[in-house]
């Protein structure tokens, strides 16, 4: 699997993280760093425990390591949950629905990101 | 130093920071901090090393809002260019950014040119506005300097043609510049700035250029001028102005203004019987007064041909007398005020303090502009200083603290971190229970209470007290010196200082107290001790009542040469132990020398039954085969004076007796007669057969 590949797998847009951060090298450092990214977590653990700041600071985190990744369905995503989430705002119908995608396009990205590990390290 | 400039990241997200730092790394050093306090800590200990924050908004602890309006607090923002990079959309925050001084705003997704692009041209444009402030500094120092050597050079032709000292300029400018000061702190009355003093005290040198246009035969006559020379020679004043008014050019500049007002009235009196004008009272612009009262008080003070120098205090009187006219009563308040500082003016007014007192003038004036608060040589010296301070701290061995109270903070030395397992930087020391627990809380308390209660003058505390370092509690010495602000009243803005591992000096100290204290071989107090005690005692409280005994081993001489010395040893810790248990709390024994004790104790009124009750336990019974016999004296103040050399010379005369008389018994010293000493005047009174007298009167014949 090419890196390209692995962002149309995972919903991102290849050309534009090439054009921001202006070499395969970074890219490719960047998109196998997110593996490690504790934010996914950090926003399950926080919402578990009704913790809705950390929350709202966990998705945030996820949405500006997407934007500048270009991982666009997760920013996507995590954008609309970073807003329903915002100056600790009481939880909105169709709120389970946005945790769900993050957690959707998250689960995506991660085995789209380890398969292209994995073809890296042979 | 190194030549790559420095750039703090504040952002929460590694993964972000790490994005930053590829992309600037090269050129750049990176620090990183995690969340807001974090990167206020940074701020605080790199300070105008950092050339550049890039800096988040939504983070735990302390948001980049909360960044920003600390670095406008402490005014780091003026010379720290602040990047803020967010994936925050809205106007309202980006508003805000700017409105808290940042210099640019990058929204996320970044692109890599830019962020380059924009860290380049900000850190590019600083470097040069600090270059550009120096410059303009250096330039207003050179101009200022300038101007006043062309005055220096005007005013002393004047003096020359005038046969004057040419010190006299000089001393009118420092005698107006000090009372000017003086007034300006007195009373708002006139308001007038630290521009004003210096160009008052600059056009002041002027006050005498009229006399260009006095004839030179009028202008240096020897004697006393008639009134018709008197009437030329006050044209001065007007001419000198009426030549500045001439000018063809600068007739806006407040020197020129300033210059004018001095020429023209510089002799108006306070009266009205001034000339040319007659203006009374503070008609009479401030400037002109205050060069009119400098003029006379220089005139009276200096030595001229046809008089002495007077002192301060006879040309203040003369002023007040109103030999030369009367003044403005506050002026000469401040002239009273600054007898001290004028006389040290005028003695070391050479041109270099001068000048030197100018740039202060024009330092506080840019001091008011804040764009040019910390000119770039300022943050150099910092510089230098930070650098000094880390290599010493470095190289010695010690706790070193630095505390300020906003932001509570705690900065360690390297050295003090390791051994305290502590952060180097610590936000809100208080809270922290690991912090907390090195230091007892009391002492803690303490100390801080000493600290508040220092002044400016004196900052310095020393305080002793355990730590726990690495598990183990240890005495330190703390120093430390309290930090007070400049302003008025002062503020206690919190304390530098170090700890130093004392635990081994003060426990060896405390040993050697002890040897030096006591008798090795028997643990009780030797005799200087006992000695220091017991007039420690006496003195305490001179109206108690004392006794003092003496015990003698008997036959102890016979113990030591039958058994050996070792042998001899043991007796007498044997003797010690027996004493130690039958004396009370505060009753002191020590070992005199040789096989002779002494026991000290305070009583109420049955002085008998204690003594005999003391004898009773210490003697009689064996140490193995040697039998215990005690002969003892005693002295009470009842009979005695209450001194120690008395009462033990007393004490000993009484056991010399017991000791002539069967030993193995007890007496007490009665004096009968003045001449003390003669052994054969005292009479003891054997111990058995006195039970029951227990009052024996001072003098009273046995």
């Amino acid at each position: 699997m090419t890196l390209k590949e692995c962002y149309a797998a995972l919903g991102g847009d290849y050309d534009e993280a090439m054009g921001r951060l202006r070499s395969e090298r970074l890219v490719q450092k960047f998109v196998l760093k997110f593996l490690n990214d504790g934010s996914h977590q950090l926003l399950c653990d926080s919402l578990a425990a009704g913790d809705r700041d950390e929350a709202f600071r966990a998705a945030h985190t996820i949405k500006g390591v997407c934007a500048n990744l270009a991982f666009n369905a997760l920013l996507n995503s995590s954008e609309a949950l970073t807003e329903a989430l915002r100056d600790g705002r009481p939880p909105q119908p169709g709120e389970e629905e946005l945790i769900a995608r993050v957690n959707a396009d998250y689960d995506r990205a991660y085995r789209a990101i380890q398969e292209f590990q994995a073809g890296v390290s042979e | 130093m190194t030549s790559k400039q420095t750039i703090l990241i504040i952002d929460d997200s590694e993964m972000n920071r790490a994005i930053l730092a590829d992309m600037l790394g090269n050129e750049f050093d990176i620090i990183e901090a995690e969340n807001g306090v974090e990167g206020v800590a940074m701020l605080q200990k790199h300070g105008p090393e950092i050339s550049l924050v890039l800096l988040d908004i939504v983070m735990p602890e302390m948001d980049g809002f909360g960044v920003l309006n600390l670095m406008n607090k402490y005014h780091w923002i003026e010379d720290i260019p602040v990047i803020m990079i967010s994936a925050e959309r809205g106007s309202t925050h980006i508003e805000r950014a700017f409105d808290l001084g940042v210099i640019d705003f990058i929204s996320r997704p970044f692109d890599a040119l830019i962020v380059h692009r924009r860290v380049v041209n900000t850190i590019l444009l600083y470097a040069k506005q600090k270059r550009l402030t120096a410059m303009v500094a250096e330039q207003i120092f050179e101009k200022e300097h300038r101007s006043s050597l062309m005055i220096d050079i005007l005013s002393h032709i004047v003096e020359f043609r005038n046969g004057e000292s040419g010190m006299h300029v000089r001393h009118v400018h420092t005698l107006t510049e000090t009372i000017l000061k003086v007034l300006l702190r007195r009373t708002e009355k006139y308001h007038l700035t630290q521009t004003d003093i210096s160009v008052i005290s600059t056009a002041s040198a002027l006050h005498d250029i009229g006399k260009i246009a006095i004839p030179e035969d009028v202008l240096n006559k020897p004697g006393k001028l008639t009134n018709e020379e008197f009437a030329i020679m006050k044209t001065h004043s007007m001419v000198g102005a009426e030549m500045l008014e001439a000018l063809p050019f600068y007739q806006d500049e407040p020197l020129v203004k300033a210059a004018y007002q001095i020429c023209r009235w510089h002799h108006e009196r306070w009266d009205g019987r001034g000339y040319p004008d007659r203006l009374k009272g503070d008609e009479i612009p401030i400037s002109a007064q205050i060069v009119a009262l400098a003029d006379v008080y220089d005139a009276l003070t200096s030595e001229r041909v046809y008089k002495p120098a007077f002192s301060h205090e006879q040309a203040v009187n003369m002023i007040l007398n109103g030999e030369c006219g009367t003044f403005n009563p506050l002026l000469m308040d401040c002239l009273r005020d600054c007898a001290d500082v004028i006389q040290e003016e005028l003695k070391g007014g050479n041109l270099e303090d001068r000048s030197h007192r100018e740039i202060q003038n024009v330092a506080l004036e840019l001091h008011k502009h804040e764009e040019l608060i910390a000119s770039e040589r300022t943050l150099e010296l910092l510089e230098h200083e930070r650098m000094k301070y880390s290599f010493f701290a470095s190289l010695t061995k010690e706790i070193q603290f630095e505390y300020t109270v906003t932001p509570p903070s705690l900065v360690l030395s390297t050295w003090g971190a390791e051994k305290l397992n502590l952060p180097e930087v610590l936000m809100d020391p208080y809270q922290n229970q690991q912090a907390r627990a090195i230091m007892d809380a009391r002492d803690l308390d303490n100390l801080a209470d000493m600290l508040h209660s220092t002044t400016p003058g004196n900052p310095v505390v020393t305080y002793d007290c355990k730590l726990r370092v690495e598990g183990e509690e240890r005495w330190h010495r703390i120093i430390a010196r309290a930090a007070w602000s400049s302003e008025e009243p002062p503020r206690y803005t919190g304390c530098i200082g170090k700890a130093l591992d004392n635990h081994s000096s003060r426990l060896q100290m405390e040993n050697l107290e002890r040897q030096a204290s006591h008798d090795t071989l028997t643990g009780l107090l030797n005799r200087a001790y006992a000695k220091k005690r017991i007039m420690e005692r006496l003195e305490d409280r001179p109206g108690g009542h004392y006794a003092l005994a003496i015990l003698d081993l008997d036959y102890f001489k016979s113990a030591n040469d039958t058994y050996g010395h070792m042998f001899g040893d043991q007796v007498l810790k044997f003797l010690a132990e027996r004493m130690r248990h039958s004396i009370r709390g505060g009753d002191i024994a020590a070992r005199v020398g040789g096989d002779e004790f002494l026991i000290f104790l305070e009583y109420k009124e049955d002085l008998e039954s204690t003594i005999e009750g003391i004898y009773n336990r210490v003697n009689g019974g064996v140490y193995e085969d040697f039998k215990i016999s005690v002969s003892m004296g005693v002295a009470s103040t009842e009979l005695v004076d209450a001194d120690f050399e008395t009462l033990f010379r007393c004490a000993d005369e009484a056991l010399y007796v017991v000791k002539n008389s069967g030993k193995g018994h007890y007496s007490y010293y009665h004096e009968v007669h003045t001449h003390v000493g003669e052994v054969s005047a005292v009479s003891p009174i054997d111990g058995e057969s006195a039970a029951g007298k227990t009052a024996q009167k001072k003098g009273e014949q046995v």
